[in-house]
């Protein structure tokens, strides 16, 4: 064999040795090679190390653990219970790490109330950890500074002001931390005059200050949708943004479950001016006039009390315009009837409203029943009377030390004068994580850290306390408030210390625990803990306060209804782009916020979708914004989204591809969407989120929207419908009459296939397949951001989006069915079918997607060379390009990727995998524990996270899985069954609990109103 | 002159040619300077092409995403452009082949051009399937060749892959087939340029040919094989086969199975069309009027205005079947063509494909060249959007009414398509240039057609002639002895 | 050894065809007859048997179509056979296009292939031209003097009767052919 020849291996090398045994392979063996040879290598490697020398390119360190930590197993995930802080519901999360990095979150089914949901922001505020324009460090005075510097600047400050007996103001949102609020107590009783006001930018003070004058207790009771059979909500959007949304999601799910024999599927009548979320999942919706929320108030009140026979107190309003006295009559009947199960809820900011709604409640038995006062609610203690106060004192300069913690009034306050008042006034400190309008304006910003960094605890039902522990090192240089505040008490403790001392004095207390230790760790393994909640006092109800409301006076120019959305609420997630990115679960527009008209209001205006018209209120600055054509909204309303138009949004400039003819998401130095919040109203009723005699004027200019989905009804446009009209079998359901009657009422008479052309291949070992209830599903969008963490979806940007070219897994498709004015809706999530005779497999010219042996539809990303083939032959739309190179280049973010899926190349098919890395890692797990993988064991990250529990998925070899029995249920059905495609994807036919005629089909005149 | 004196029919060459004259006119354009008509076109045409091309590079350099398409509507433009210039690509070896078969002689005169543009339609369709791909450079995973991947070799299940085989086929058999064709004229321009690079080249070309019987022999036989047994399947199940992309698919408005012939019809309606077209430019550009006579052209406006029925019939037929199915989504679709949002690509197709050809009921219309030119190229504008109707108003609005998308180009698409047609006029000025657009030698042999009885017969006679008396052999000869006296 | 050849030159179809019928009904045998285009039925007037090239052709189809059947088959079925579509493995109906087209293709590229090889035709191949014109106009029949029973005087008579342009005797020592060097003027002469 020739001497000078190089090899691979031993083996190669000289084929006599045997092949088997590392040890044998790696005995010793002279090496072939002689002097000139060697010269030649050494000289070789020597010429070699010089040139790799010379290059300059940046070295990349790769520094291995001196000290592994024992929970790290590289390549294995490691999960922390915490709590959620994307907003101030506080429900339960659990943290995904992967090598010491958060890289999803989840809902934690051990949490008492979100059992296991995670809403949209939940999931998204993991990007907001990786947000590369967090403050660094403390700041003084604009600029990087260090925390001595800045805490002797605040302690001097505080050294003056209790000296000159000056006013001290804590400005803060919610404060469910029982620490927190112990370290602010403290804090402030060393000032003399020191207030801790506090608001939430999406306030329910009025609730609040209802059950003040009713119940003589400023409270917010814990509303328990899951015991009510009778839901009544005037404009509250529980299922989206109304104080916590997941819990009333779960809660409200439990109480309409048509699973097992004794189907429970509770009434839920919306009455609101705008579409809601929570009026698209409603059985009845009647679109109200926002002038006439009292009168109807009233006189469902007045009816309630007809029959409950007692007087009600005070006249009967005048007959309401546009509410039938059949329909009140109705609602009426079905409360009483359902008293003690039955449950009335307002959104409305008017106390006087509040109060009615909690005179019915007290009328039908609701409190102590589907009203729980023992355990009240947490999440909004905003006192809007005590901020107007504080903003006269700014107003007026008087306040010498302001602290401002979790919110940004310069943004979302209607106070022109405010940001003036801040900037002017003589010491503030800020808490912002980063840059906003407020923290802009304040001489210290000390930056908290973001939760999933800090240790933290929560009381956001009273009793159930919940901790969040960090999941990894503070990426930043920063510090949470207790940590502060305990520092300039002059007696600096870390957060752990100050929470633990907190529980061991004040939670503990409140439990059976016999050791804290013990109580702690199980309350860090679990996250949260039930314990007994202090007693309060209610005084019997006051029906005294009780008074009748007639009609706002009602011109002919619109109401102004001011809303949040379910990504951006009151903007403190502006700056995440998956929220911005994330389509509105109701119009599905992303990037922008819009003027929502009814299709009447819009033809009268003579201006369609993307036109652009001004909102003018009479000696008040105007807001031009586009317009957007709502179905099902009240003809006098104008409906515009808060949460847009932050500091600083035109990070998004950059945004999407950039290419000769793309768009910028938004202009630099402008901003995403424009701020609708100085139209919120603050006064003696509080905050109010609605104008009346607003004036819409068409300005001739157009704007492009951003929308992933155009056309928005079922049945296709009338003039091009064949004869007999088309409403497509999409989307099956039934009304609860029939559907008791027999459980496949609402099934389309289709064509059923017997027999193949061919024989079928056997799925012996698995089959996963899914199943989505659409009775249970509300559209929420949790799934579609825990989708987009999960599997590294790229954002694309506006301009590409508006290309119809978003990249979401998984999609929720909203219909309208009926009268266009007052239209049914309808939510289907949407996401690779995974059929077993799937059309995309037959047509792809390379095998790039093909049919795994356990019925997945697989993409092969290496493989794919990007023909789109697939795309156009798949029947439901669910295949994904990347057009281009999508942007990864943010360093930071990427940290956040998930290191089980492929970051996806340009020009190459994608799709939803069925989150087929974590069916792999069940199957992993199970085989190392030497048993069968469990059913339920495995969840796609849109099933984990579902608040609504709507996702089934499983294996359909094993017959007692639940996904196996529910694709035997007759309520189960498939899209498209006559293309023989075979989904092993399915939906459960949705139920209505309403009368039958209304519902099901889609009645004649219905059908001739449609316009496409 | 005698010879003239009773034609049985018109001459299929005016001007009463010589064999020589022949070999002098169609040399012409070879070997003298180019008209300033034809740089004119030249230029204009390599501009275009390069256009194209930096298109083309910049797309392939930024991403498909520079093109209108969108998660609902996969193809467009591209796939549009592909089956127009296959469909361009028919008339050649129709004509050279089918009309072959059918005794048409008159196609002497034309098919050699023909034969011409197929190649280079073929080549403008080639480019389409594989600058459409998101990552053509690795176009070539579309062949079927060993590798390590398993060996993961390609999906014969899947119609594209049908197309890459059906088109590299197409090419090559036509390529072969325009060749072998060109043999005879190569040897006679070898024979007639002077010694130079050209002549070389001919003469390299020209294989030795040296017009001995016993290869016109074997040349026939091949020449007919080629066109009977191979060229006329082939170019009917090219078409066919590209109309599987859309057949056997799942959508709407694609899934249909009358594509085949309704593609094969279209096809050969804007091939037609495109030679019509060349021709009236050719003849007047190459002053070739007598060879591509105003019969010629009367002949093609016939086959035209048949083969227009032909798809208009298609296009009623797909309503009627819709209809007559009952499938709602069926319905849908077609209804959505001639109603919906992009109705009016649907009304173009039929106003160019259906109602302009019908002038050619009229032979005044037939034999006025601009109108036929003009109507020509309005077809090929109609048989254009015919496909972009197919392709693009199925996909916009298809399965789930939540996916409706609409579509606009961007300009890299129509950068693109320009650049096709320039590529495409650029190869056929040089062709003009540089080899004998019309076969001398099919040429010669028809000269004078019309004064002999059909050929059928003739041969006949003369097998019997092989054994026993040749009494109609004699007559033949005796009849030029008279001619010539 | 050397051979000779009588090639007389015609200058149209016609002639060429009347020439060469009545020489074989004489009972001459036609050596070679050289022509600018194919005259239709020359050949078997020159006693030139049918061409059988296509069963070549036939050949060269079936190879390509049942290749490409059984390759695509192993493909599918034998080599890795992946689920796809849900379609079974060995999928014929799907195998007919490409099935078709291979046929073809081979087919096509057979056929060419045999006629050059047949006729001795190669790229860059040196013409051996009985006369310059014959690409153009002029045909020219070649008789081989050297047979039995060849009479020049017959002959000529006979081509003399179609009006033949000119009439040659050369020499073929090698296989090479020389140029003749008659033209026009030679011809009065001759008449």
């Amino acid at each position: 064999m020739s001497e000078n020849r190089y090899w691979k291996s031993v083996e190669e090398r000289d084929s006599s040795l045997p092949r088997a045994g590392r040890s044998e392979s790696e005995a010793p063996v002279a090496l072939p090679i002689d002097r000139r040879g060697f010269l030649k290598a050494s000289g070789f490697t020597v010429a070699g190390t010089l040139l790799v020398g010379c290059s300059r390119k940046p070295v990349e360190k790769a520094i291995p653990y001196l000290v592994q930590p024992e929970e790290i197993v590289p390549g294995r995930a490691t999960w922390y219970a915490s709590t959620c802080g994307g907003c101030a519901a506080g429900c339960g999360a659990l943290v995904k790490c992967r090598d010491g990095r958060p890289i999803k979150l989840e809902g934690n089914r051990d949490h008492p109330f979100s059992q296991g949901g995670l809403c949209a922001v939940g999931q998204a505020s993991l990007l907001g950890l990786y947000d590369s324009q967090r403050f660094s460090g403390p700041q003084l005075a604009g600029r990087q500074s260090g925390w001595d510097e800045v805490d002797q600047a605040v302690t001097g400050r505080i050294a003056e002001v209790t000296a000159s007996k000056g006013r001290v103001r804590l400005l803060t949102d919610t404060v469910t931390s029982p620490t927190e609020q112990r370290l602010i107590d403290r804090f402030l009783r060393q000032f003399s005059d020191a207030k801790h006001v506090v608001y939430d930018p999406l306030s329910s003070s009025a609730i609040l200050d209802a059950h003040q004058t009713t119940h003589g207790l400023r409270v917010l009771p814990r509303y328990r949708f899951g015991r009510a059979d009778v839901i009544v909500s005037f404009g509250a959007d529980f299922l989206g943004t109304w104080i916590s949304p997941v819990e009333f999601t779960t809660d409200y799910r439990s109480g309409r479950n048509l699973d097992g024999d004794s189907p429970r599927l509770s009434f839920h009548a919306q009455l609101e001016s705008r579409m809601s979320l929570t009026g698209s999942n409603a059985d009845l919706r009647v679109i109200l006039d926002p002038a006439e929320e009292g009168l109807a108030l009233g006189r469902l009140a007045e009816k309630v009390a007809e029959l409950a026979g007692t007087a009600y107190p005070g006249f009967a309003g005048t007959s309401s315009s546009v509410l039938e006295e059949a329909t009140l009559d109705d609602l009426a009947e079905r409360l009483w009837q359902a008293r003690g199960r039955s449950l009335v809820v307002s959104a409305s900011q008017s106390s006087r409203q509040q109060v009615l709604v909690n005179y019915l409640n007290q009328l039908l038995g609701a409190y102590g029943a589907t009203i729980d006062l023992e355990r009240p609610s947490m999440q909004r203690q905003g006192n809007d009377i005590a901020l107007a106060e504080l903003a006269d004192e700014l107003a007026r300069g008087s306040v010498d030390l302001l602290l401002i913690q979790g919110v940004n009034p310069v943004y979302d306050l209607p106070l022109p004068g405010l940001a003036k008042a801040v900037e002017e006034a003589p010491f503030v400190v800020s808490f912002a994580a980063s840059l906003d309008e407020t923290a802009a304006r304040a001489d210290a910003i000390c930056p908290e850290p973001h939760f999933l960094e800090a240790w933290g605890d929560c009381e956001a039902v009273a009793g159930v306390v919940s901790i969040a522990q960090p999941a990894i090192r503070p990426l930043r240089d920063t510090r949470s408030m207790m940590e502060s505040l305990s520092v300039w008490l002059g007696e600096p403790k870390s957060a752990l210390d100050l929470i633990q001392e907190c529980w061991l004095e004040e939670i503990l207390p409140r439990t059976s625990a016999l050791s804290f230790r013990s109580f702690w760790d199980h309350t860090v393994r679990d996250g949260s803990a039930l314990i007994a909640a202090e007693a309060l006092e209610v005084s019997p109800f006051v029906i005294s306060a009780v008074e009748p409301l007639g009609s706002v006076g009602q011109d002919e120019h619109f109401t102004l209804e001011l809303y949040p959305t379910i990504g951006l609420l009151d903007g403190r997630h502006a700056h995440n782009p998956w929220l911005q990115e994330l389509p509105d679960p109701v119009t599905k527009v992303t990037w922008d916020n819009y003027a929502s008209l009814s299709p009447v209001a819009a033809a009268d205006l003579g201006v369609g979708e993307s036109d652009v018209v001004r909102l003018e209120v009479p000696g008040e600055q105007s807001f031009e914004l586009p317009v957007y054509v709502q179905p099902g909204q009240h003809d006098r309303v104008v409906a515009v989204a808060l949460g847009y138009g932050r500091l600083g949004t035109d990070r998004f400039h950059t945004a999407g591809p950039k290419w000769l003819q793309s768009k910028p998401t938004v202009d630099a130095g402008a901003t995403v969407g424009v701020n609708a919040a100085p139209w919120t109203t603050l006064g003696k009723e509080g905050r109010g989120y609605r104008r009346s005699g607003v004036k819409v004027i068409p300005t001739g200019r157009t704007y492009d929207l951003a929308s992933t989905q155009t056309y928005h009804f079922l049945s296709v446009p009338e003039k091009l419908a064949p004869t007999d009209g088309q409403d497509r079998p999409i989307i099956q359901e039934a009304v609860l009459e029939e559907y008791l009657e027999d459980r496949s009422a609402g099934a389309p008479h289709l064509h059923h296939f017997e027999s193949d052309l061919w024989g079928e291949h056997e799925f012996d070992v698995h089959h996963w397949a899914m199943a989505i209830d659409l009775s249970a599903c509300t559209g929420c969008a949790a799934c579609v951001v825990s989708c987009q963490a999960e599997n590294n979806v790229p954002v694309v940007g506006k301009d590409e989006v508006e290309r119809r070219r978003e990249m979401h897994w998984i999609r929720i498709d909203r219909y309208y069915r009926g009268d266009p004015t007052a239209p049914d809706t309808v939510h289907q999530p949407m996401m690779c079918h995974h059929c077993d005779n799937a059309p995309c497999e037959t047509v792809c010219p390379v095998i790039a997607t093909l049919h795994s042996s356990e019925g997945l539809n697989m993409q092969i990303y290496n493989r794919c060379v990007g023909t789109r083939y697939c795309a156009n032959n798949c029947p439901y739309k669910v295949r994904r390009f990347n057009w281009f190179d999508y942007a990864h280049d943010d360093k930071l973010e990427n940290l956040m990727l998930n290191p089980d899926v492929t970051v996806r190349d340009r020009g190459v098919m994608e799709k939803c995998s069925l989150c087929v890395q974590r069916i792999q890692e069940g199957k992993i797990v199970a085989i190392s524990e030497g048993r069968e993988v469990a059913d339920g064991e495995i969840q796609t990250a849109c099933q984990q996270s579902c608040p609504a529990q709507a996702i089934v998925f499983g294996d359909l070899v094993d017959p007692e899985s639940r996904v196996s029995k529910i694709f035997g249920d007759p309520r189960h059905y498939v899209i498209f069954e006559e293309l023989n495609v075979r989904p092993s994807v399915g939906y459960l036919r949705l139920v209505r609990n309403r009368p039958a005629i209304t519902a099901g089909h889609v009645t004649e005149e219905q059908e001739d109103s449609h316009h496409g | 002159m005698a010879r003239t004196a009773w034609p049985l029919r018109e001459p299929l060459i005016a001007g009463d040619k010589t064999p020589a004259q022949v070999t002098i006119d169609i040399s012409r354009p070879l070997e003298g300077r180019a008209t300033p008509l034809w740089w004119a076109a030249f230029l204009v045409s390599l501009t275009t092409l390069f256009v194209g091309m930096v298109a083309v590079s910049y797309q392939i350099k930024t991403g498909i995403g520079t093109w209108g398409l969108n998660r609902t509507i996969g193809w467009s433009f591209d796939i549009t452009n592909f089956v127009f210039w296959v469909g361009i690509g028919h008339a050649g070896t129709l004509i050279s082949a089918i009309l072959f078969l059918l005794r048409q002689r008159w196609r002497t005169s034309v098919n050699r051009a023909a034969e011409a543009m197929t190649l280079f339609a073929v080549m403008c369709a080639g480019i389409f399937p594989i600058i459409h791909m998101g990552r053509p450079w690795l176009a070539f995973w579309v062949l079927p060749y060993p590798n390590g991947r398993g060996p993961l070799w390609v999906n014969f299940r899947s119609p594209l892959l049908w197309d890459v085989f059906a088109i590299s086929t197409y090419f090559i058999i036509s390529a072969v087939f325009w060749y072998v064709g060109l043999i005879p004229d190569l040897a006679t321009l070898r024979d007639r340029t002077k010694p130079g690079l050209r002549q070389r080249l001919f003469s390299f070309f020209s294989l030795g040919w040296n017009g001995a019987l016993s290869v016109w022999n074997r040349y026939e036989t091949v020449y007919l094989i080629l066109a009977a047994a191979l060229a006329t399947p082939l170019v009917l199940s090219v078409h066919s086969i590209v109309s599987f992309d859309f057949a056997t698919s799942v959508l709407p408005g694609w899934h249909t199975t009358i594509f085949p012939p309704y593609f094969v019809g279209g096809a050969i309606f804007s091939g037609m069309s495109m030679v019509l077209t060349l021709m009236i430019i050719a003849r007047k550009t190459m002053r070739l009027e007598d060879y591509l006579t105003i019969r010629h052209i009367d002949t093609m406006t016939k086959l035209v205005l048949a083969t227009s029925w032909m798809v208009a019939i298609a296009y009623a037929t797909e309503f009627f079947v819709a209809l007559y199915s009952g499938n709602e989504l069926e319905r849908f679709v077609f209804l959505n063509r001639a109603m919906g949002p992009m109705a009016w690509s649907y009304w173009i197709m039929v106003c160019c494909n259906v109602l302009v050809p019908q002038i050619f009921w009229f032979r005044r219309m037939r034999r006025a060249l601009p109108v036929v030119f003009v109507a020509t190229i309005l077809i090929n504008v109609g048989m254009w959007f015919e496909r972009f109707v197919i392709i693009t108003t199925s996909l916009h609005r298809d399965f789930l009414p939540s996916s409706w998308a609409s579509y606009t180009p961007t300009l890299i698409e129509l950068a693109t398509l320009a650049g096709s047609f320039g590529l495409f006029f650029t190869c056929f000025l040089l062709f003009c240039r540089f080899l004998p657009m019309i076969a001398m030698a099919e040429i010669k042999g028809v000269l004078n057609a019309h004064l002999k009885p059909a050929h059928g017969l003739e041969v006949a006679e003369v097998e019997v002639e092989a054994e026993t008396e040749p009494i109609a052999a004699r007559s033949v000869v005796g009849g030029l002895e008279e001619v010539q006296t | 050894m050397s051979s000779r050849h009588f090639v007389s030159i015609f200058l149209d179809e016609d002639s060429t065809f009347g020439a060469v019928l009545e020489l074989r009904k004489a009972g001459f045998k036609i050596r070679e007859v050289y022509a600018p285009y194919a005259v239709h039925g020359l050949d078997r007037a020159a006693g030139l048997p049918r061409s059988r090239i296509g069963f070549i052709t036939v050949a060269a189809a079936a190879i390509g179509s049942l290749a490409f059947y059984f390759f695509q088959d192993w493909v599918h079925a034998v080599d890795w056979p992946l689920n796809i579509g849900g379609k079974p493995y060995s999928s014929a109906p799907a195998w007919i296009p490409v099935v078709f087209e291979t046929g073809v293709l081979f087919a096509g590229l057979a056929t060419v292939l045999a006629l050059f090889v047949r006729s001795g035709l190669y790229p860059g191949k040196k013409a051996k031209l009985i006369d310059p014109r014959i690409t153009d106009d002029h045909f020219a029949v070649v008789l081989d003097i050297l047979d039995s029973g060849f009479d020049t005087d017959q002959v000529l008579r006979i081509c003399n009767r179609h009006g033949v342009g000119a009439v040659e005797e050369i020499e073929v020592p090698s296989k090479n052919v020389k140029r003749p060097t008659s033209d026009i003027a030679t011809l009065e002469v001759w008449r």
